[in-house]
């Protein structure tokens, strides 16, 4: 294994200096966690320690692989500007969400076109006063058709509708009983309503039955369709049943699961034809719909009741009428052409055989989120570093965002990848992972 | 105080530890005010079961079990971040000199009777039988993942009728670490555990510690705090 790929620098201490990779020891002495509790008398007293982390290790370890700025849309390749000597190189993308690659559809970017000739580039104002314009009552009255509901409420982004909607709804000492593996906007919008907050083990109804055994008064149950890290699919019909039986409202949030699963595209509740047992549907417009946002979609009672009540939405500005126009065409494409679906679904087929040919670990993934499993905490921002030089995009995940020794690549496919880029991208990562020794040619099946 | 400028070395066949996620609530009625629990996720914090199996000490050899709480760290100007501080809330130890010299020299609270553990060390998991008078305390197994030798600093707080403290302490050993949930801590209906809502503990380890053959070095005691009025 490469310790060092490049010579050292040792005057990286800019944001913008230049630097090369230093894969060392010292990236395991510390992550983020290390530098979010600490008591000292100074609010900054953190700055001067996490400064000499970051630069000094942790940056030219691998964090600059994170964040990355492309100068392309989300297609099958981008190019972007690498971190460290900030030159531009172009990529196969498998790291973005545009799971039916929506984000740059002609049809939707020329309606975000003629939504800025028309309204201008902002709402200018909150939904609940004068930021509501027609394009969001339009597209709230689309999404409540295709999700069979009454109603559906627009957000301004995926994670103030989780915290909009959990805090509006839950106050202290009601229950909140959330996957362990919950988004961080699920956490905070428990945080912020100030209930009582219980975590179960991810996707063990059993242990769910456990932590709601001693609960009274109100209890809300929270599950996602599709883990984002871990790309498994919530066990709805088990947790259903135990939500139920000890008298709990049940909320799924389909971030990554709408538009994608169930025969219509609804999510995993109608994959699992659930969508009468569950309660409260949550989903984002960044993912399979390719801009940003987020909805409820449930009764005329929860919508007015949000209105006034989600604060996350009452404070902030509306989604900008430009994303609610793509947004709502990127719907009704999805509506029109179950083909991408289809396309996605063969597409994730034909990837998984290509990396169970390849002996690669994927982990518990059953969907399109496919983890490619490294567990090696020291050597995943090696080995990311090298298939970005073998022309590869795929973003590390480490401890904390994982549990220690988890670490993995992500992988997200899209309707839109062909078969010779997906012969490419495997072509790739294969060959990094043998030749990091993470793989051996005996793990080919 | 009498010897607090030394370094006192402290040599182990083995120290395991388990973190267990515990409430919050449970944890602020064991912490000092000047103390802040961690917390892996909202509304709970992390106990530590840790057990040491000394075989070379100023004290002889011994063995210690330790109930903590994860706290944040203390910022030194010019040292190096901790990689984790604790608070011991509860110390049991097999001799009645370790726990004297614990107590005068570290501030550290006892069970003030001597335990017993019973240790099993296998090739990928060990365990440890803690019981008094025959009286089940509690089991706790832990299991390995790969191994490394390591130096890591710690903080460990602690705070008596004289005051608040706070000692750095060095671990070198072989180290292995996971979160692989496969070890185990079963509790007895034991006064050792009683400042605990046992119930309300997660019986699997989020996180699985395990260090063979090393030294613990104490750095000089620090008082952070006078006498509580």
């Amino acid at each position: 294994m490469a310790t060092r790929l490049e010579p050292t620098t040792s005057n990286d201490t800019g944001r913008r200096a230049r630097g090369s990779a230093t894969f060392n020891s010292t990236i395991g002495e510390y992550d983020y966690s290390n530098f979010f509790y600490s008591s000292s008398e100074d609010v900054f007293g953190i700055f001067p320690q996490f400064g000499d982390w970051y630069y000094g290790h942790a940056k030219n370890s691998g964090y600059y692989l994170f964040g990355q700025p492309m100068s392309t849309p989300p297609t099958p390749y981008i190019s972007l500007e690498e971190q460290l000597g900030h030159e531009q190189v172009k990529l196969l993308n498998l790291a973005s969400y545009n799971y039916l690659g929506l984000s740059y559809h002609p049809e939707v970017v020329a309606a975000a076109h003629a939504a800025l000739d028309k309204y201008g580039l902002g709402a200018a104002g909150s939904p609940l006063l004068s930021g509501m314009m027609e394009i969001h009552d339009e597209l709230e009255h689309e999404l409540a058709k295709f999700k069979g509901a009454d109603t559906a409420i627009v957000f301004p982004t995926g994670y103030s509708t989780n915290v909009g909607l959990i805090s509006a709804l839950m106050r202290p000492g009601d229950w909140i009983i959330m996957d362990q593996n919950s988004h961080a906007s699920i956490v905070d919008g428990a945080i912020l309503a100030k209930s009582n907050a219980r975590f179960f083990r991810h996707n063990r109804a059993d242990d769910l039955d456990r932590k709601l055994r001693d609960t009274s008064g109100r209890k809300l149950v929270v599950v996602e369709g599709v883990y984002s890290m871990d790309g498994d699919v919530a066990h709805l019909p088990e947790i259903v049943e135990v939500a139920k039986k000890h008298g709990a409202r049940i909320l799924i949030d389909e971030a990554h699961s709408g538009f994608v699963y169930g025969a219509n595209g609804r999510g995993v509740a109608e994959h699992f034809n659930l969508e009468k047992e569950v309660d409260l549907f949550v989903g984002t417009f960044s993912k399979a719909l390719g801009g940003m946002g987020g909805y409820v979609t449930g009764s005329e009672d929860l919508y007015i009741y949000l209105k006034g009540f989600a604060r996350s939405r009452v404070f902030s500005c509306a989604l900008s009428p430009v994303v609610a126009a793509g947004v709502l065409q990127a719907l009704k494409i999805v509506q029109r052409e179950p083909q991408l679906r289809a396309r996605l679904w063969n597409n994730v087929a034909y990837m998984r055989k290509l990396l169970a040919a390849g002996g690669v670990d994927v982990g518990e993934s059953t969907s399109h989120v496919i983890p490619v499993m490294i567990r090696n905490d020291r050597r995943v921002f090696a080995i990311a570093h090298e298939l970005q030089r073998a022309g590869l995009y795929l973003q590390p995940i480490i401890y904390p965002a994982v549990a220690k020794h988890r670490s993995r690549f992500r992988i997200s496919i899209s309707s839109t990848y062909t078969t010779e880029q997906m012969d490419r991208a495997a072509e790739i990562l294969i060959g990094v992972l043998r030749a990091e020794g993470v793989l051996s040619s005996e793990d080919a099946a | 105080m009498s010897g607090t400028n030394e370094f006192v070395e402290y040599r182990f066949r083995h120290s395991i530890a388990g973190f267990f996620e515990f409430p919050t609530a449970n944890a602020l009625q064991l912490l000092p005010p000047h103390l802040q629990p961690i917390e892996p996720h909202h509304g709970q914090s992390v106990l530590s079961v840790m057990a040491f199996d000394f075989n070379g000490s100023m004290v002889g050899e011994y063995g210690e079990l330790i109930m903590s709480v994860l706290v944040a760290p203390r910022l030194e100007k010019d040292q190096p971040l901790p990689r984790s501080a604790f608070y011991p809330v509860l110390l049991g130890t097999t001799t009645t000199a370790s726990r004297e010299h614990a107590i005068e020299r570290w501030h550290l609270p006892h069970f003030m009777d001597d335990i017993d553990l019973k240790w099993t060390p296998g090739e990928h998991e060990i365990e440890v039988a803690a019981s008094h008078k025959g009286a089940k305390i509690l089991d706790l197994r832990i299991t390995d993942y790969d191994w490394e030798n390591v130096n890591h600093r710690y903080q460990s707080f602690m705070t008596d009728a004289s005051g608040s403290y706070m000692a750095t302490i060095i671990m070198e050993a072989q180290f292995s670490e996971n979160e692989e949930e496969r070890g185990q801590v079963t509790f007895g209906n034991h006064e050792f555990t009683k400042m605990i809502d046992r119930d309300s503990v997660n019986t699997t380890p989020f996180r699985e510690l395990w260090m063979r053959d090393g030294l613990q070095t104490f750095h000089p005691l620090q008082q952070i705090a006078g006498p509580t009025k």
